[in-house]
């Protein structure tokens, strides 16, 4: 390589931009020839002194407005899928809250917590998976939430209902432990959440209705409807979007197996 | 009746990916607007574009060359909408003049650089400023920022020959610029 051949080259020389067999002639030219040796210097130094110019960083709210727009962009985007979508495949089932701690505080934080739930299953919700462990089989997802609860927990088989198991979570609320069940019908959420334990001098806020006769409680919150009943120490939510007919179909069937779970 | 849907709603993973890449979207919106309120709406315009059409980008293949893509995109869209034509017309002059640059690139014999000791902060700013469009994004990309000649050639959408002789005169223009300023401080090298 002559030196104009080699100052053709300079830049992508400094670079690295060099092809291997180029970098080398050119490496062998500069290492023999002072002045090419000065030129590829001169341009390094250069880059040095460009790179360790300060470099300004995004502002820290910016970093926040960015965030937020995405969390509301997801948001946007779901309601349009929602909107975009037929009524009966975009039923939702959000089953929610069969809800477990050991001492829920009485009185004035159980409105909190049932509120919370809601706010939890949306959070899921925007989760890619939601599921901790995921398994369309009931006995396996029993099992692993046995495991981490300690106690037989009911994972109802509503497949029939086209409403298919994805998998379970443990999650917290209050400090208390809870055991979470996820469902999906289509492209529809339904959430199960488990407390046990919940002290009787608790009071659940909601409407009561009565279904095959059983009571429960009725919560609207966030677009969201909330199903909930006290099982002897547990309580038990379904949260949806669904009509309260699908919701309470769902929490009779899943009481019906604790009913049963229970006997044996 | 409201339902919830879980499904092609962007996956939150484009944050852990896009980020990272927040301080040189800002500076790169700051280089292009010279203006910090402009820079913010900027990138907060390529954020909720790249938000959108994330699934359509590979994630094996290069995020902030992506990334940095859209926002030029923006803000030659932003520009058009203006009615300000200044990058296309300087692009446009741009294949002429490099040739140009690139024949007294070769006559250039010895290249001192110790004017650099005498570069100070706030010189290349300065300086950059003092550059045309295509050559500051050059410059900014490839030595500021450290793109490589084909992230240049993706965010540029030319091929990497144009991205090479446009870098050959950018930086030849920004130490002409830098050694008019080293003589602002009382350099008194010799300087071509």
């Amino acid at each position: 390589m002559i030196c104009q051949e080699f100052e053709a080259r300079l830049q992508a020389f400094v670079d690295g931009e060099l092809d291997v067999e180029t970098m080398t002639t050119a490496q062998a030219h500069v290492s023999s020839c002072p002045e090419c040796y000065g030129r590829a210097d001169g341009e390094r130094r250069f880059r040095v002194l460009l790179r360790q110019q300060p470099q300004e960083v995004a502002p820290p709210e910016l970093r926040g407005r960015l965030l937020a727009v995405a969390r509301r962009e997801r948001r946007r985007a779901t309601l349009r899928l929602w909107v975009g979508a037929p009524a009966l495949a975009t039923a939702a089932v959000l089953l929610a809250a069969l809800l477990m701690t050991r001492a829920l505080p009485p009185g004035p934080s159980a409105p909190r917590l049932v509120d919370m739930l809601v706010d939890k299953h949306l959070a899921y919700a925007q989760i890619e998976s939601p599921a901790e462990f995921t398994s369309s089989e009931p006995g396996q997802v029993a099992t692993w939430l046995r495991d981490r609860i300690g106690m037989r927990v009911p994972v109802p088989d509503y497949s029939q209902a086209g409403i298919r198991l994805v998998g379970a979570r443990m999650s917290e609320a209050e400090e208390q432990k809870l055991a979470y069940l996820l469902y999906e019908k289509g492209h529809m959420l339904m959430s199960v959440f488990m407390l046990p334990n919940t002290a009787e001098t608790v009071t659940l806020p909601g409407k009561v209705v009565s279904y095959r006769g059983h009571e429960y409680l009725t919560r609207d919150r966030k677009s969201l409807r909330t199903v909930f009943w006290r099982d002897g120490q547990a309580v038990f939510s379904l949260v949806s979007m669904l009509d309260y007919d699908a919701l309470l179909e769902c929490a009779d069937r899943l009481r019906t197996e604790r009913a049963r779970e229970t006997r044996l | 009746m409201l339902r919830w849907v879980r499904g092609r709603a962007p996956a939150p993973e484009f944050e852990e990916v896009a980020l990272v890449h927040l301080d040189l979207l800002y500076r790169t919106a700051l280089r292009l607007t010279h203006n910090r309120a402009e820079a913010e709406d900027l990138v907060q315009e390529t954020w909720l574009r790249a938000l959108r059409h994330f699934d359509q980008f590979d994630p094996g293949s290069n995020c902030r060359a992506w990334l940095v893509t859209i926002l030029r995109n923006a803000f030659l869209n932003k520009l058009r909408r203006e009615g300000r034509e200044r990058l296309e017309s300087e692009a446009a002059g741009d294949a002429g003049r490099s040739a140009a640059f690139e024949d007294s690139a070769v006559e250039r014999s010895t290249p001192e650089e110790e004017f650099l000791q005498t570069v100070f902060h706030g010189d290349v700013e300065r300086a950059l400023k003092a550059l045309p469009e295509t050559s500051r994004q050059v410059i900014m990309l490839a030595d500021l920022e450290g793109f490589t000649y084909r992230e240049i050639a993706q965010v540029l959408s030319c091929p990497i020959g144009t991205v090479m002789s446009r870098l050959s005169r950018a930086r030849q223009l920004l130490r002409k610029e830098l050694q008019a300023l080293a003589r602002e401080h009382g350099y008194s090298g010799e300087s071509r």
